[in-house]
């Protein structure tokens, strides 16, 4: 665990604020809590299904709730970053600094998202750069074996 | 070769908790950048924060955070009190209402954590001691009545922001001695990293059972 894009809800958690959500859904009265406090599990599951479902609902509470708006813009920054939608969640954390600028939460924020993708820009080249090795090596033992059936 | 600063032994998680406002973001910067964030903002959610520290020679990897204090976040970050080694609870020595919820913030730590974790009391702002709307006196009572470590400190000046951090690390540390703390248990805040990679490993225990003499 090293920052807060690691981190992970409880299943118990999510469980727990999904019931109050599907509950109030049943009755037509969603507040603005329930969803947020939903939403906020969501964009913390292990699966990227709920992520993207939390997303959708912070989406909808920033269109219609404007008091809560930087709340719902930094989640909506840290369920993208945590589906790999970096740019995304680029846009989220920018949008969100041109109103506060010297956010440190935020800034903390952007450095994360920065770091992420400059190492699995890193470790993408590295797996490929292995590929190469190993099929290079494959080839190596290939003419090694023909050359000695000969 | 020296240890480099990656090599721990144990991982302490913290939180701290208290009403909005009371300085609990500018704590955790002062102790972690050694720098007072001056127009703090109101934090969202959750923040989080690491230092390694020593205690009695072990290097311990302190895993912090920082909840938020307004009130629409209370219900999601009271999960975060799950598995934590120690609580800081913050009032503001200037405002005289952020001291009167003190019950109910221990009321939640004490019903969501274990009792082995270590709560200690922190009075924000002793800079202020103009504007000072609770005495020391009080407040090291209370600390007292519900056997909390206290201290009065300045997230501002830096005063007794150490001091808090730490003495909260060596009580934890003091509980794990003692065997209060049982490092398996799942929620007890703590973790023990025996072999950490990297780390030079330790000579083999002499076997005794092949000794000749």
């Amino acid at each position: 665990m090293e920052d807060v894009l690691d981190e992970v809800v409880s299943s118990e958690d999510l469980q727990k604020f999904e019931q109050v959500f599907h509950e109030q859904l049943h009755k037509g009265n969603i507040t603005h809590k329930a969803q947020f406090e939903y939403a906020w599990c969501l964009v913390r599951s292990k699966y990227p299904t709920d992520i993207r479902k939390g997303i959708l609902l912070l989406k909808e509470l920033f269109n219609s709730h404007p008091d809560g708006k930087r709340d719902y813009l930094f989640y909506l920054a840290i369920g993208n970053a945590r589906i790999k939608e970096y740019n995304k969640a680029l846009h989220y954390v920018k949008a969100f600094l041109e109103i506060e600028p010297a956010n440190q939460q935020v800034l903390t924020l952007e450095r994360q998202i920065n770091k992420r993708m400059e190492k699995e820009g890193l470790l993408g080249m590295a797996v490929a750069g292995g590929a190469v090795l190993a099929i290079g090596g494959l080839v190596g033992l290939g003419i090694a074996l023909a050359s000695s059936k000969k | 070769m020296t240890s480099g600063p990656y090599n721990y032994s144990y991982i302490f998680k913290y939180i701290i908790i208290g009403d909005m406002g009371v300085g609990k973001s500018c704590l955790l910067h002062q102790f972690t950048e050694k720098k007072f964030m001056a127009d703090c903002p109101h934090t969202i959610g959750v923040e989080f924060g690491t230092r390694i520290i020593e205690v009695a020679g072990q290097k311990i990897k302190l895993q912090i955070w920082d909840t938020a204090g307004q009130e629409r976040f209370r219900a999601v970050t009271r999960s975060y009190y799950r598995g934590a080694a120690g609580a800081l609870m913050v009032y503001d020595i200037t405002r005289r209402s952020t001291y009167n919820h003190l019950s109910s913030w221990l009321t939640d730590t004490r019903n969501l954590t274990n009792p082995s974790t270590v709560i200690f009391l922190i009075g924000n702002k002793s800079d202020l001691d103009g504007q000072r709307d609770v005495t020391y006196e009080e407040a090291k009572q209370f600390a007292d009545e519900n056997g909390l470590m206290f201290v009065e400190a300045s997230a501002k000046t830096g005063q007794n922001v150490e001091e808090a951090f730490l003495e909260t690390a060596k009580k934890i540390y003091q509980s794990i001695q003692d065997g209060r703390l049982d490092l398996n248990a799942a929620e007890s805040g703590v973790q023990h990293k025996p072999a950490a990679p990297g780390r030079p490993l330790a000579a083999p225990p002499a076997h005794r059972d092949n000794c000749a003499c």
